[in-house]
């Protein structure tokens, strides 16, 4: 188990240094940062002074370093737009984006999983095919379709909700609706199918024939085998919170982490979008660790030495 | 001189002892001699796990032995994956015992018999159809069988295409590791003589793997019996199954079902199958060996040849050739 | 011996019985393929060809004329002609990067399954890595720092999906290996090459091509939320997603704009997605 743990948690650090690698590299391949960052008609004593004041004349694994060291020390930068420390920028921003991203995950879990479980025990009834409907077009409707038809329908004809911004509660809901649904659907469908696969183990045949109540069977035996993919999912999920934000962000004009991200793009300001990439990573690494905690909770071939489980 | 020679090989497989053991040496062969003449057929027969399947891909070179050497025709064979090795596999082939799964689904027999001929770029492709048409003669195929997919076929069938592929490229040596094992009494008969006849009409030497006696000794000029890697007896076919030396070879002989009186009474075998990478002190079969005495516990018995050009690996074989005669 | 011996009956062959959603799905892309493949024959106006007396005026049949059957945006300039070149471009961005990734994933597959070691070690922590983190947030980062050209976007888009691609032909390729015709084919002397191209690639092909139709529609789904955003493709070209985008700030006043390529989006990818779906159930089960 502890070997098990120990695994997990190296391949955790290594993806940080991956990412931290890659934003590095794609920095250094993306041009001269000092003719990005400052315009091309700077004078050439400008440019000399930046590049020196940012360690560009360094042999490139030198940078390498200082850039490893500099993360470590959570000195990621400054945003170009108003030189305020970037990590700043987006840590005053996250609050935002939990207030739509956390309901939304509570709708698609607290949504999803039941309507997959429903789905799977009544199979192929009128529920079981809405949750597949439902779950087919979660997948294919893009979250910035849904969100548009969700104004025109609310905020333009009926007039209900507000179309964008952060006023007032009201302008929540159909940002969290946007975000949560789409992924209920899409949980809602592998819940069915992690448990239609259970429910056709030969193990719960013989749990219903010798008599145990269906309700016992599946509360016991089904639920629990079924949940160990479905925890994965959900565990990536949280992991991609800001990913799926931020397209519902700019659809609502909603001031969190994503619409941040997807201005700094467009503006190419580069210490805000390394400071977001080293955030989603670190998140991502973290779910991914807890699933893999509880994983060795939950499945007992892992809790046993792992001799079996491990690969 | 002869085609092939093994001379002292030895295989050692690094095996994990349990989750956080560490590697403990398992040997799969262990200093094996052997030599196929040209035209000859040589019997390999032994128990799961004795080692006789590593011996048969030493010797055709698809794996490097660990010490020892291996000589086709005088020469060392070359490293397996280099051009050189590459253009040597048409002289020395590998039949295998589950023709389906060494079979390509998606093409015809026809196609994956000629494709020996392609890779070597053996004859024009007009001659490669008469090649084709005088092997499927050999290995007693029609043509509309071999426009089949090999799924579609029974599992003789499938065994004779894989032989003709084999055979295509006209080697010097077969090597055949279980080939009848899966396949019906019936159909297995049918096999082993396809297989001398062919021997007698091309002249090619084989290896012949099995665990299966009845069949080694149909085939077979020379017998070698092996356990936990190593050659216990060597020699003569008949002469062995008539009296076997070895205490583990006349387990095997006597196990052979034979109608009638039994002329040897049955032997069986009292303790566990060997663990290859739990190897026994001294002779390694002496933990089931009812003979088995302090010497055997203690010291590992060479491989002696005989006056008759039998070669035994036991400390008591004299005494018991003794005692028979 | 009975007189009337029993006929011994073949096994019946399989009908292709495809469901009627399939059928529907499968005529979609057909429209879909022939629109973009005569987009320049069959749309009536160009895509910046403006007509500022008819500025946001609605389809035919709300309001609006046959000379304009999905409407004018802002600029004047004719909805379905602009939705028909975007069409072609959309898809040929989809078309583009999954053929990058299925031809960069298998390769990398093969190569990790056929020499093992380090190889192999690099190779999955490559799949890794692509696996854990969100493609979106990388392909943003790529973007921000590199800019944005459409070469570089289509490579970009690329690199989506490459790792299933690469899971699926390494192990396949793995399997192939260790016991069977691949195994056999070596041993008869072939070189790796035509090991791999003429006998592992045409067995792997149909579980390849269904891992692709469900990469597709997600590639779709990506470049259009990317160009919706700004951030893909950029104009005067014109693509699904942009559309929504400029699409949107009209949303009240001219919802046309954004509704004909969001259907168009939305249509497309559930027809691949279930064309995509039956495949696999009749192919390839295994697959998840």
């Amino acid at each position: 188990m502890m070997r098990f743990l120990g695994l997990r948690l190296g391949r955790a650090l290594l993806t940080i240094v991956l990412v931290v690698t890659f934003a590095f590299v794609v920095l250094r391949l993306s041009g001269d940062p000092a003719m990005m960052i400052m315009s091309p008609e700077a004078p050439a004593e400008a440019i000399a002074a930046f590049r020196k004041a940012w360690g560009l004349d360094q042999p490139v694994w030198v940078q390498y370093l200082h850039y490893f060291g500099a993360i470590l020390q959570g000195e990621l930068g400054q945003s170009m737009r108003d030189g305020r420390p970037a990590i700043l920028l987006v840590v005053e921003r996250i609050p935002a984006t939990l207030a739509l991203t956390i309901p939304a995950l509570i709708l698609k879990v607290g949504l999803g999983i039941p309507a997959g479980i429903h789905a799977a025990l009544h199979r192929n009834s009128l529920t079981d095919r809405l949750v597949m409907a439902g779950a087919v077009a979660g997948f294919t409707v893009p979250s910035f379709v849904l969100g548009l038809l969700l104004v025109l329908l609310f905020a333009v004809q009926l007039g209900w909700l507000p179309s964008g911004g952060q006023e007032s509660w009201r302008s929540a809901i159909l940002p969290v609706i946007t975000l949560g649904l789409g992924g209920a659907g899409i949980l809602a469908r592998f819940t069915r199918s992690a448990m239609l696969e259970v429910l056709g183990q030969p193990y719960i045949r013989t749990a219903s024939a010798t008599g145990v109540p269906w309700r016992r069977v599946v509360r016991g035996h089904a639920l629990p085998n079924a949940a160990i993919p479905t925890v994965t999912i959900v565990g990536f999920m949280i992991g991609s919170l800001i990913a799926g934000a931020v397209v519902v962000e700019s659809v609502f004009s909603w001031p969190g982490v994503g619409r941040l991200l997807v201005v700094a793009v467009a503006n190419r300001d580069l210490a805000v979008v390394q400071c977001i990439l080293l955030l989603v990573a670190s998140t991502m690494v973290t779910s991914n660790l807890i699933v893999d905690l509880l994983y060795g909770v939950l499945d007992p071939r892992l809790r046993a030495g792992g001799a079996a489980g491990a690969h | 001189m002869p085609l092939l020679s093994l001379e002292g090989v030895s295989r050692v497989y690094s095996a994990r002892r349990g989750f956080l053991g560490r590697g403990v040496p398992v040997r799969a062969v262990d200093h094996v001699s052997l030599a196929v003449a040209p035209g000859q057929t040589l019997g390999i027969v032994g128990e799961s796990g004795c080692g006789k399947s590593t011996t048969g891909r030493l010797a055709l070179g698809l794996e490097l032995p660990d010490s020892g050497e291996v000589r086709f025709r005088g020469a060392p064979l070359p490293p397996p994956g280099t051009a050189a090795w590459r253009a040597q596999r048409a002289q020395m082939q590998l039949v295998y015992q589950d023709p389906l799964g060494a079979m390509d689904r998606r093409l015809t027999i026809a196609a994956q018999i000629v494709e020996p001929l392609a890779i070597h770029g053996i004859g024009s492709p007009a001659e490669r159809g008469d090649r084709l048409a005088a092997l499927l003669r050999d290995v007693g195929l029609r043509m509309d069988q071999a426009e089949r997919h090999p799924h579609e076929l029974s599992g003789g069938q499938r065994q004779r295409a894989v032989l003709a592929r084999a055979l295509a490229s006209d080697p010097a040596l077969l090597v055949c590791d279980e080939p009848v094992s899966a396949l019906d009494v019936s159909i297995q008969a049918q096999i082993v003589n396809m297989l001398t006849d062919l021997q007698a009409a091309r002249g090619i030497a084989m290896i012949f793997i099995s665990h299966d006696l009845k069949v080694v000794r149909q085939v077979s000029h020379e017998v070698a019996v092996m356990y936990l890697g190593r050659v216990v007896e060597q020699g003569d076919p008949d002469a062995i199954f008539a009296d076997p030396l070895h205490p583990y070879a006349r387990a095997l002989v006597s196990a052979i079902p034979v109608p009638g009186p039994r002329r040897l009474p049955r032997i069986v075998l009292t303790g566990d199958p060997p663990n290859p990478a739990d190897r026994p002190t001294g002779c390694a079969f002496h933990p089931r060996c009812a003979l088995a005495t302090a010497v055997c516990r203690n010291e590992d018995p060479a491989l002696v040849v005989r006056g008759d050009g039998r070669r035994v690996a036991c400390h008591r074989a004299d005494e018991l050739a003794r005692a028979a005669a | 011996m009975s007189a009337t011996a029993l006929p011994i009956l073949a096994p019946p062959r399989k009908r292709l019985r495809m469901p009627a959603l399939v059928i529907l799905a499968i005529g979609w892309i057909a429209a879909i393929l022939l629109i973009a493949a005569f987009a320049d024959w069959l749309r009536p106006y160009g895509i910046t060809t403006l007509d500022l007396r008819a500025r946001l005026t609605p389809p035919v049949g709300f309001g609006g004329t046959m000379r304009h059957l999905l409407g004018t945006d802002e600029l004047g300039r004719d909805v379905l002609s602009r939705l028909i070149v975007s069409i072609r471009i959309s898809l040929v961005i989809a078309f583009g990067a999954t053929t990058i990734a299925a031809v960069l994933g298998t390769t990398l597959g093969f190569l990790a399954a056929h020499f093992r070691g380090w190889v192999e070690q690099v190779v999955l922590m490559l799949i890794d890595f692509q696996a854990s983190m969100p493609f979106l947030i990388l392909a943003l980062s790529v973007l921000a720092f590199f800019g944005n050209s459409l070469a570089l976007f289509v490579a970009l888009m690329g690199l989506y999906g490459w790792e299933r691609h690469a899971r699926i032909a390494r192990g396949l390729a793995i399997s192939a290996n260790a016991q069977g015709y691949a195994a056999a084919v070596r041993q008869l002397g072939a070189r790796p090459g035509r090991i791999y191209l003429y006998h592992v690639l045409p067995n792997i092909a149909s579980t390849l091509i269904v891992a692709g139709t469900l990469s597709f529609p997600e590639v779709v789904l990506l470049e259009s939320g990317l160009s919706f955003l700004g951030l893909g493709v950029q104009p005067p070209m014109t693509s699904l997603g942009n559309m929504v985008g400029y699409g949107r700030e009209y949303l009240t006043r001219a919802p046309w704009i954004l509704l004909a390529p969001s259907s168009i989006i939305v249509l497309t990818t559930l027809s691949v997605s279930l064309l995509g779906d039956w495949l696999r159930d009749r192919l390839d089960p295994t697959l998840s």
